[in-house]
């Protein structure tokens, strides 16, 4: 296992665009939250904001550069064939994938840790000035308050969440256009359909098994009465996502022909 | 048309690497012509820049006088297989050839005369992506067959395919070449081009090192060089070099003179006494010809002053000369 | 060497050069793949069967009849305006027969909002008395004139709004401004009715009259019934759908005091008689409406609006029918994507350009056929899909606002376009990044997580708008069906049906994504080596 995870490591440390993808993650995860934090004002009229939740809306963009990255760490091996030397140096496929997954999953949650943080201190730098201040009843962004600090913990493992569910599901296709298409299609039609269709109860059920949805209830940190689902337990349907994904995966590169 | 392919001083450079430098040759209807050279010699970039695929910094390749790109159904004028490989797995073969055909204005019925032609009638309605190497070249070939062109440019055609298929490849490039089409065959196994081509050029890192029928190169390799089998071989090689050859050990009996003619090296074996049990005209392979071409080459341009930064592209960079065959 | 044998002649014959062949060439390719002709079925059932997601929805209690009265709560009625749109045709009305030509005038000395303090929808009297609120800015009181008694009947109006001045309005969807005046002062109307046509006329004084505005009402019956009226719309929901539930607006009510009433020309002896027209209508109204005479004139209570229908409850555009054009967007995005992608991988695209090196041409014929293919498809699925939600939110009890064929036609074919030109920018950005997973990412990072973005309510309302106008999702304006209308408050949200840009603007700027795309891939096939 040391020797598969180093190779991995090894791997994916010398692809350019590993590095890139990273710094685009931290960089579209804080920009659009700088957007969206410089553009809301403060108005008594109307429903309140969720502080925390507004500053981490990035996630929803980042997550698709997390979604990249883990999709080609494995597709790209097949569409260049090196899947083939990979798997004559490791030829045990669960633990290849578990250190994939593992190196991936570093990776990741080092990236979402710092485009987390970034969004927070950008809200906190930012909304104040837009009238989000105590005289109105907001306090300032802090992860010393328990559910900012859930919101921001939550956001980093959903992001290592979704680099697993993405691992999983391009594991399983391979082709990493249809896998792609595939991880983002999971993430961002779930919503929009749960927007869209008539019934209340159905809308309830899809917002609450979709894995980008119930995931992100994480970030709640008011009205939480009013969640679709709880924010732990939300978190845990999209765990539930990514394991089925990751085996799924690993049992299909078990069965099949490299 | 006039079926020639000429190129004149083409140069290319990838970043700071040369691929081409200056190189020019022509290609003539009526023969195959074998076009080698090391890896990493700008072979397959030549190619790819006469079917206009890679741009060049200077210089120019004309197929019958025309750019490549200015002709209207290019297939039709000059067939080409560079990567037998580049086909879409999920498509059949034969619909592979068929949409070449419709993007020249052919129909499906060529299609099944190039299919017959290239012996992929069983196969022509599989997937491709199913195919080996040696069908896949042959795929290639009715590929390149499809406008019944009077130009072909084939990079390394004989990759993958088995001494059966090589021989049916032989055969077919001849017989294109005899109905007077140009046909341009690239390849770093001289073997394989043996009793094919009639015309070489031979490059060298970018530089064209020969441009030479086969015949004047055999025969320029061959000049004065006599095997000899003899059971005294030091006696022999004393008694020779004495009259002036140069003798060179090539077996535990067996000796290449050169130098000397075959009658003056009885007449001083005679005159030595020394025992001999065969005296040939040595005959030199395609390959031993070209090995020593380019041997000559890799001198010839180490002792070049100059700057040339870097290894050459390819994957070998460092193999300037050809490779053993496999 | 020598070349003794001729130079080699083709048999063939000669062919003609034409674009048409490379298309012919592009659409072989294509159809030659089974996976992507799968796909693109794939994406067609997406959409037919997404109808049905969409659109499922059990409710009980159907209001068909022709009048409220028959309706039970939450289940509206919805009369339909001369116009073929839905209609909110709900006031208090105190009105006489007019039975030819003649004009009515009359002076608002007072309009007031009367706030609603229970949370639904109905109010006793006791919580208005005494109890004035805001006023809302198009609460109505003036004069009305109205060609039958069934609602949604055609009707020419002058009033005086809560903070819009006074303005002619008629046939619910025809609106012109007056003079601007502020409310506080009294404001003389006058309605006058000459065969056709009808002129609204206002008056800071009683003296000096200016026209509003004239509508002409066609085959307005002889005998009409005139006179004042009042109404006051509900509030604009505050919020965006959220958790199932439409965060609706609350029920208003105005009122006003009337004087100096005046009639002219042929109005038959008889009293004035008190309306509450279109009670228990589509609007949530309040209950304690009414009139009683005053000074001269009248004091009138009225609540709902005469207006187009906007956003009623339970009632439906071709949204819910359209919910699978997303998974087909997605699924489309990919085939457009792989389209060229998948030559690049395997170096085919070295073929493609040696057979037709003028590569400007490969590119606009692989766009083309590509747009063929998925706007064939999309404009098959959504012909078939929009017909069978509506009929399934019928059958289910929901009320679907009635469109125009044009408007119709104008949604099945822009959303076929929408799907052809995000496949065309998948093909564009497949071809400028030449790596699948990229490409893919970024168009669904323009198109589908912008409106995604917006539909969920992740970004501030300013931000939304702009995204919707800016990012390639505003082409989902095609889907709009309802216009909207600047005399209904309402919050106009995608969410709600109601994109920022026109349908064809929005278009436009999913178009001149598409085509910049398609330019900076096709310099970039042009000056690189393939």
């Amino acid at each position: 296992m040391t020797g598969a995870l180093r190779a991995e490591w090894t791997k994916l440390r010398t692809v350019a665009a590993t590095g890139w993808l990273m710094l685009a993650t931290i960089t579209a995860t804080v920009g659009l939250g700088t957007i969206v934090a410089l553009a809301v004002t403060y108005r008594s009229t109307g429903p309140g904001q969720d502080i925390p939740k507004l500053s981490l809306v990035g996630i929803q963009l980042g997550q698709a550069i997390i979604a990249i990255l883990a999709v080609q760490t494995i597709s790209g091996e097949y569409s260049t064939g090196m899947i083939r030397v990979t798997l004559t140096a490791i030829p045990r496929r669960p633990t290849l994938l578990a250190a994939k997954a593992a190196i991936l999953t570093a990776l990741v949650l080092t990236a979402g840790a710092v485009a987390v943080l970034g969004s927070v201190l950008v809200g906190r730098l930012i909304l104040p000035g837009h009238g989000f201040t105590a005289a109105h009843g907001y306090a300032l962004l802090s992860l010393s308050h328990g559910p900012t600090l859930r919101a921001a913990a939550g956001s980093v493992l959903y992001l290592g969440l979704i680099a697993l569910l993405s691992l999983g599901v391009a594991t399983a296709v391979r082709e990493s256009a249809v896998a792609i298409g595939l991880v983002l299609g999971l993430l961002y039609l779930f919503p929009i359909l749960a927007a869209l269709v008539t019934d209340p109860q159905l809308k309830r059920h899809l917002q609450q098994i979709a894995p980008m949805t119930a995931g992100l209830a994480v970030q709640a940190t008011t009205n939480l009465g009013r969640l679709p689902i709880a924010p732990w337990a939300g978190l845990a349907v999209l765990a539930g996502w990514a394991a089925a994904a990751v085996l799924v995966g690993g049992l299909l590169l078990r069965w099949r022909d490299a | 048309m006039d079926a020639t392919i000429e190129v004149n001083g083409l140069h290319k450079r990838f970043g700071q690497t040369v691929a081409l430098d200056g190189l020019s040759f022509t290609v003539a209807p009526g023969s195959v012509t074998g076009f080698v050279g090391p890896n990493g010699a700008g072979k397959s970039t030549t190619m790819r820049a006469i079917l206009g695929l890679d741009s060049v910094n200077e210089g120019s390749a004309l197929i019958g006088g025309r750019p490549y790109a200015s002709l209207r159904h290019p297939l039709r004028q000059v067939g080409s297989l560079l990567d037998a490989g580049a086909l879409q797995p999920s498509r059949s073969a034969r619909h592979h050839l068929l949409w070449l055909a419709h993007s020249q204005g052919l129909g499906s019925g060529r299609v099944d005369q190039v299919i017959e032609a290239a012996g992929l009638q069983a196969v022509a309605r599989r997937k491709a992506g199913g195919f080996s190497l040696g069908m896949r070249q042959r795929l290639g070939l009715a590929a390149a067959m499809l406008g019944d062109p009077a130009v072909l440019i084939l990079d390394e055609p004989f990759n993958g395919m088995d001494p059966e298929g090589i021989v049916w490849m032989r055969g077919f490039l001849r017989s294109l070449a005899a109905e007077g089409r140009a046909v341009l065959v690239s390849s770093h196994l001289m073997s394989e081009l043996q009793d094919t081509a009639g015309h070489l050029v031979v490059i060298g890192r970018g530089r064209l090192v020969a441009d030479t029928s086969v015949a004047d190169l055999i025969d320029a390799a061959s000049a004065g060089r006599v095997a000899l089998r003899t059971h005294a071989r030091s006696e022999a090689m004393t008694a020779l070099a004495n009259a002036g050859a140069t003798v060179a050990a090539t077996g535990p009996d067996a000796l290449t003179v050169s130098g000397l003619a075959s009658e003056r090296i009885v007449e001083v074996l005679g005159q030595s006494g020394v025992p001999f049990a065969e005296v040939t005209v040595h005959r030199s392979t395609l390959e031993e010809a070209y090995m020593e071409l380019t041997r000559d080459a890799v001198q010839f341009r180490a002792a070049e002053p100059g700057p040339e930064p870097g290894p050459g592209p390819g994957p070998e960079p460092g193999t300037r000369t050809a490779e053993a065959p496999r | 060497m020598s070349a003794t044998t001729a130079p080699y002649r083709s048999d063939l014959p000669a062919g003609r050069d034409s674009f048409a062949q490379l298309l012919h060439a592009e659409w072989t390719k294509f159809r030659t793949v089974r996976g992507w002709v799968i796909t693109a079925v794939v994406s067609v059932i997406a959409i037919i069967v997404f109808a049905y997601l969409g659109t499922f929805r059990h409710e009980s209690g159907v209001c068909t009849g022709p009048s409220p009265a028959s309706c039970q709560a939450g289940h509206p009625h919805v009369p339909v305006g001369p116009g073929g749109e839905a209609v909110s045709d709900s006031y208090y009305f105190v009105h006489r027969t007019l039975a030819g030509d003649g004009s009515v005038t009359v002076r608002v000395s007072s309009l007031t909002g009367l706030r609603q303090t229970g949370n639904g929808n109905a109010v006793s009297t006791s919580d208005l008395v005494g109890a004035p609120g805001p006023v809302q800015p198009w609460a109505k009181a003036g004069l009305t004139l109205t060609a039958g008694s069934t609602l949604g009947s055609a009707y020419a109006a002058v009033m005086l709004t809560g903070a819009h001045g006074v303005r002619m309005q008629y046939d619910y969807t025809h609106d012109t401004a007056g003079p601007s005046v502020s409310i506080a002062g009294a404001r003389w109307l006058r309605l006058t009715r000459s065969g056709d046509t009808v002129i609204g006329s206002a008056s800071a004084d009683g003296t000096h009259w200016t026209v509003v505005s004239s509508a002409r009402l066609a085959g307005l019956p002889a005998s009409v019934q005139a006179g004042l009226f009042v109404t006051s719309p509900q509030t604009a929901p505050s919020q965006q759908f959220l958790a199932g539930d439409r965060a609706g607006g609350q029920a208003t009510a105005a009122n006003a005091r009337f004087d100096r009433l005046t009639l002219e020309g042929q109005w038959p002896a008889g009293r004035w008689r008190g309306q509450d027209v279109g009670a228990n209508g589509q609007t949530s109204t309040l209950t304690s409406v009414g009139s009683h005479p005053s000074s001269g004139g009248f004091t009138v209570t009225g609540s709902g609006d005469i207006a187009p229908a906007v956003g009623l409850p339970a009632a439906f555009t071709d949204q819910p029918s359209l919910t699978g054009v997303f998974v087909a967007l997605i699924v489309l995005i990919v085939l457009g994507t792989m389209f060229i992608t998948a030559e690049y991988r395997r170096g085919l695209i070295h073929t493609t350009l040696a057979a037709s090196p003028r590569r400007g041409r490969v590119l606009l014929a692989k766009a083309l056929v590509i747009a063929a293919v998925t706007f064939l498809a999309g404009a098959a699925a959504t012909a078939v899909a929009i017909p069978l939600g509506t009929r399934l939110l019928r059958s289910h009890g929901n009320y679907v606002y009635p469109t125009s064929a044009l408007t119709e036609l104008r949604v099945v074919f822009g959303t076929a376009a929408l799907l052809a030109l995000t496949a065309v920018l998948a093909l564009a950005l497949g071809a400028i990044l030449r790596r699948s997973a990229a490409a893919v990412t970024a168009v669904i990072v323009l198109i589908v997580l912008p409106y995604m973005l917006v539909i969920v309510a992740a970004v501030p309302a300013g931000v939304a708008q702009w995204l919707m106008r800016l990012t390639p999702a505003a082409a989902f304006a095609v889907e709009q069906t309802l216009p909207q209308y600047h005399q209904v408050d309402y919050l106009y949200t995608p969410a709600s049906g109601f994109y920022p840009l026109a349908p064809a603007v929005g278009f436009a700027v999913l178009l001149a994504y598409a085509l910049i795309a398609l330019g900076l891939a096709g310099h970039r096939l042009r000056t690189t080596d393939a």
